[in-house]
């Protein structure tokens, strides 16, 4: 199997912080979502991947190629479709406008051609009815998937998206889940996420992020079974778990070290990456006291 | 669409509809078909088999290109009038500080400064002030993320980023130079006011485009207006012909500036597309 992207102890730094702190990552064909709180280092990682910032150390090769040798970095752009966490478009464009500006930018030459193209990505994404709205006129997930459109646009072989569900709703992002699956297919996906329902609808492979450094690298069901016998359900709380949480039904759902004779339960893919981000962190990955 | 009952009419027998759907018919002939099959069920019927997808394809994309492709602006058009190619006009026309709203602010600040110019012996320095910084400022704005809101989508794209900037730079400077070519003949008094603007121009433009591989180009704008401004706002002051006084020293530091700042852009050309996407 080809490797699309191989990245060694990568390291980018901001002053003081270390964005990414000796990440490795390793990424082939399907759908790899990285998986983190904010502030893990996944934009700053995805950036690098997307050859808009460069790596401070480290070794990358992303098909093939290195991304700091301006022959490689341009051979990775032409192969590159890039999804930013704000992608904004001219308000005054219309969503045709706007891919078509994008398209000029991916060196589709020729019109005609690259008009083609622009309907193509815009019917993928069943923006088509709207190709002649106004941006400033769609709904936010209209211009989320007017960002996909645009990273499709020339079937990249390695397609990079940064929280590509965020601020979509349920029905949206299962639509968008959908999209993502699809593009996926025979291609490299990387997307980020906070989502752990992303992971389990559409990824292959799975990287949990922390503090700039990959605690996990598997399969969805590998980083599930992180948590086999770490999880069980009791009718009180249990001041000692890593987290917990009450059900529906009136139990509570606990992560942690339980204690003898506890209900256990089998893990999911959300357990066991609370799990792994550690005792001092609530539902929302956030630090807690 | 409501159909009419067929009739004595004519209709299309498999020979006459092969040959319509290959292209093979008089124009004169196709009309008439065409009249006829927006009526007839059974004739349309009769064709759809005999159309080749690929074709019907063609045709269609053709419709779809003539109607939904959106009509190129007037500044593409302009663009493209004086050779720009097509996707180059493109581009062009999404840069920030081509837009209405600065091409007109940049006529309303003119003319307002023209009017104070004769309104009063000092207003010309409110002209002399000006006319250098906004070249500058429409490059600034004319690239980077608090301007383009593509811009993180374009750092990733095999497009040259040292194209663009310099297609886009040559196009604002080009635009903003004309509305202050055209207000500079009105300003009162010495005929060499109209002209002496537009080295400092260039200067504070090219300066910028240095500083701009250091510091954000914004940053960078705001602070050599602070400097342009301290240089010449204070000698206008204290008499009418300061800045004439310190003509040639201002215009000989332009000079320097222009020089060093181009050389600067020049030795580094390699590297500008990386030094402004860390800056920008």
């Amino acid at each position: 199997m080809n490797t699309t992207i191989d990245a060694r102890g990568l390291v980018k730094a901001y002053g003081r912080h270390r964005a990414l702190d000796g990440l490795d990552l390793t990424s082939t064909t399907g759908v790899t979502g990285l998986l983190g709180p904010n502030g893990a280092g996944k934009t700053t990682l995805l950036r690098v991947l997307a050859t808009v910032l460069a790596a401070d150390s480290g070794d990358l090769r992303i098909l093939g190629k290195d991304p700091h040798d301006p022959e490689g970095r341009l051979h990775i752009r032409r192969s590159l479709g890039y999804l930013p966490q704000d992608a904004g478009f001219h308000r005054g464009f219309t969503a045709f406008e706007a891919v078509d500006y994008v398209a000029v930018l991916k060196e589709h030459t020729g019109a005609r051609a690259r008009h083609d193209e622009v309907r193509r990505v815009l019917d993928r994404v069943g923006l088509s009815d709207v190709a002649n709205k106004k941006v400033r006129a769609l709904s936010g997930g209209m211009r989320r998937r007017l960002g996909l459109a645009q990273a499709l646009l020339g079937t990249p072989s390695l397609l990079v998206l940064d929280e590509p569900t965020a601020g979509l709703d349920p029905e949206q992002r299962m639509r968008f889940r959908d999209l993502v699956s699809e593009a996926g297919h025979g291609k490299t996906v990387v997307l980020s996420t906070h989502q752990t329902e992303d992971v389990a609808a559409v990824c292959s492979h799975v990287v949990v992020v922390k503090n700039g450094r990959a605690l996990f690298a598997g399969t969805p069901t590998e980083l599930a079974a992180v948590a086999t016998g770490r999880v069980w359900v009791d009718t009180d709380r249990d001041p000692r778990a890593y987290a917990g949480w009450r059900l529906g039904a009136g139990t509570y759902h606990h992560i942690g070290d339980p204690p003898a004779g506890a209900q256990l339960v089998d893990p999911t893919i959300e357990d066991a990456y609370l799990l792994l981000l550690g005792p001092q962190v609530d539902l929302e990955g956030r630090e807690v006291a | 669409m409501n159909e009419e009952p067929m009739s004595t009419e004519w209709h299309l027998d498999a020979e006459l509809a092969g040959r319509y759907a290959q292209g093979g018919v008089s124009t004169v002939l196709a009309s008439s078909v065409e009249q006829h099959l927006i009526r007839c069920a059974a004739c349309r019927a009769l064709l759809t088999p005999t159309v080749p997808a690929a074709r019907l394809d063609a045709v269609w994309a053709e419709v779809l290109e003539t109607v939904e492709t959106p009509r190129a602006t007037l500044l593409e058009r302009l663009l493209r009038g004086v050779r720009v190619d097509e996707g180059t006009a493109r581009l062009v026309a999404a840069t920030p500080s081509l837009r209405g709203a600065w091409i007109l602010g940049v006529v309303v600040v003119l003319t307002l400064a023209v009017l104070t110019a004769h309104a009063d012996g000092n207003g010309i320095a409110l002209f002399l002030a000006l006319a250098p910084v906004l070249p500058m400022a429409g490059v600034a704005f004319a690239f980077g993320p608090a301007a383009d809101p593509t811009h993180e989508i374009a750092a990733a794209a095999p497009y040259s980023s040292l194209h663009l900037l310099a297609v886009r730079t040559v196009v604002v400077v080009a635009s903003t130079l004309v509305p202050i070519g055209l207000a500079a003949p009105f300003l009162p008094g010495n005929a060499w006011l109209s002209v002496a603007w537009l080295l400092p121009a260039l200067a504070l433009t090219v300066t910028m485009l240095a500083l701009a591989t250091r510091v954000a180009p914004h940053l960078a704008a705001i602070g050599l207006s602070a400097l342009w401004l301290a240089v010449v706002i204070p000698g206008l002051a204290h008499s009418r012909n300061a800045l004439l006084a310190s003509e040639l020293p201002v215009q000989l530091a332009s000079l320097a500036a222009l020089t060093v700042s181009a050389g600067a852009l020049l030795v580094q050309r390699h590297d500008l597309p990386e030094l402004f996407r860390r800056t920008a």
